[in-house]
């Protein structure tokens, strides 16, 4: 067993296929909250396989493109501040800020490094010891933990040029902030399987409880979302909203103690900005006191200027599921892969991405 | 982001190990799953292993699959998952092969 294939197969497909037609009888939206969901049901064509009651609308599980650009036009300052290694995934190039992008930055001098890991960003600051080598952590309760056990590392061994530019983010408060909001009507979320593994299923329960809306934890094949669906629609017909894990071989009610209590352990919860949903309490990662010198925002205290937001551009609207991106006056229009205005058209986890690369010459 | 690959630990050394995806050999790091052993299938995002895959867990995902599969003995018709184009409609429509239930 490889776990891909096993989970791909087109006969068991079918199967759950037929059984969510037979299940279901009455329209239904689910969310799936991960962009890495949106990209797997694009690319193995499963939304033309549901039936039409059941529409999955894109949620704001893209970690670049919910980083506001208040953030982002920080650490494009920090990355021009002379004598300053800034390393980032490599999606985080691209995105415009208010006034340029990391990669226009590094055009213009700024040394801009594209890391596959913190653990990266960490040896850099070894073989750089004159400079100051600033990692631009971004993502969801995934990678915080990573990130966490780099600082611990840097703190063990003792490096003093190693700093983090926590932007980090946590699902289920962005979750409850797009139920709060009310905009858009959804009977059920797929959860997102890798920040499940992290988190537990257990830390989506508020859904049934407090929203009376089903959840069911994904993985990333075929069968893994159709699985969720097919439980979703049981759910939604019975009127019995609970949380299902469809990723069982992954995902455990408790999530993983160990990457949880190192997340913890260096960071604390704080309020953060989100693109589209703007400052959610209790949403974001910040250093714990103890970390404190490894913090960037306070090492280097920069002023970016005052922020813009790119004209026509409704990413924010794509983010909280209230459009969907071809109704984007500038979707494949004005913005494309090639010359992205907003962070959901550059990410590999953007939905205008994923609808841009797979949604037909229709759209 | 959120990417993770199943690999297969080929190796342990302390808190790394060697991890083979596809065919490809790479260092990854066990911080965040020391119960990892060789043998075992892990998550691997951004160069750490992020969980250990349950293979009895898997094993009973396709068992109950299969129990389900019992319930549909007539398909509907899905050829494989190509990438095919997709309407811009948010209701799409789905192709009468797919939509029937014999």
């Amino acid at each position: 067993m490889r776990y891909i294939d096993e989970f791909r197969d087109p006969r068991l497909a079918r199967k759950l296929v037929a059984n969510i037609q037979a299940r279901s009888t009455r329209p239904v939206r689910f969310m799936e909250f991960c962009g890495g969901h949106t990209h797997a049901i694009f690319r193995h064509g499963l939304r033309q396989m549901l039936p039409p009651t059941v529409e999955l609308r894109s949620g704001p599980g893209c970690p670049v493109c919910v980083t506001a650009n208040t953030d982002l036009d920080r650490a494009i300052a920090l990355a021009k501040l002379p004598g300053v290694i800034l390393a980032t995934f490599g999606d985080m190039l691209k995105v415009p800020g208010s006034h340029g992008s990391l990669q226009t930055a590094r055009a213009e001098g700024a040394d801009v490094r594209v890391v596959y890991s913190a653990l990266d960003a960490l040896q850099i600051a070894r073989d750089h010891p004159e400079r100051a080598v600033i990692f631009l952590g971004v993502g969801f309760e995934t990678t915080a933990p990573t990130v966490a056990a780099a600082i611990l590392e840097a703190e063990a061994e003792g490096l003093d040029n190693f700093y983090v530019l926590s932007l980090h983010k946590l699902t289920p408060p962005a979750t409850r902030a797009i139920l709060d909001a009310g905009e858009v009507r959804l009977s059920g979320i797929i959860g997102p399987g890798h920040v499940t593994t992290v988190i537990g299923s257990r830390a989506w329960e508020f859904l049934p409880q407090d929203y009376s809306v089903p959840c069911a934890v994904a993985g990333f094949e075929p069968l893994d979302i159709l699985r969720a669906v097919a439980a979703l629609v049981e759910m939604a017909e019975d009127g019995r909203p609970a949380v299902v894990n469809a990723y069982s071989r992954s995902v455990r009610p408790e999530g993983n103690r160990v990457a949880l209590e190192i997340m913890q352990r260096v960071f604390e919860v704080s309020e953060a900005d989100w693109r589209g949903l703007g400052r959610v309490p209790a949403s974001g990662l910040a250093l714990r006191p103890k970390y404190v010198r490894f913090d960037a925002a306070l090492a280097f205290p920069v002023d970016p200027g005052p922020t813009r937001e790119h004209k026509g551009c409704r990413c924010g609207d794509v983010l909280r599921g209230t459009v969907e991106p071809p109704e984007c006056p500038l979707f494949r229009r004005v913005c494309t892969p090639a010359r992205p205005v907003g962070p959901c058209m550059v990410s590999a986890e953007g939905a205008c991405a994923a609808w841009y690369r797979y949604g037909g010459a229709d759209v | 982001m959120c990417l993770a690959i199943p690999a297969l630990i080929t190796s342990v050394e302390g808190t790394t190990a060697r991890a083979e995806i596809g065919g490809v050999e790479r260092t990854i790091s066990l911080a965040l799953t020391p119960e990892a052993r060789v043998g075992d299938y892990v998550l691997i995002h951004t160069g750490f292993a992020i969980g250990v895959v349950d293979e009895e867990e898997a094993q009973e995902t396709l068992r109950l699959l299969e129990e389900l599969a019992k319930f549909y003995p007539d398909e509907v018709e899905v050829s494989q998952f190509p990438n095919l184009p997709i309407s811009q409609s948010p209701n799409l429509p789905v192709s009468q092969s797919t939509n029937e239930v014999h």
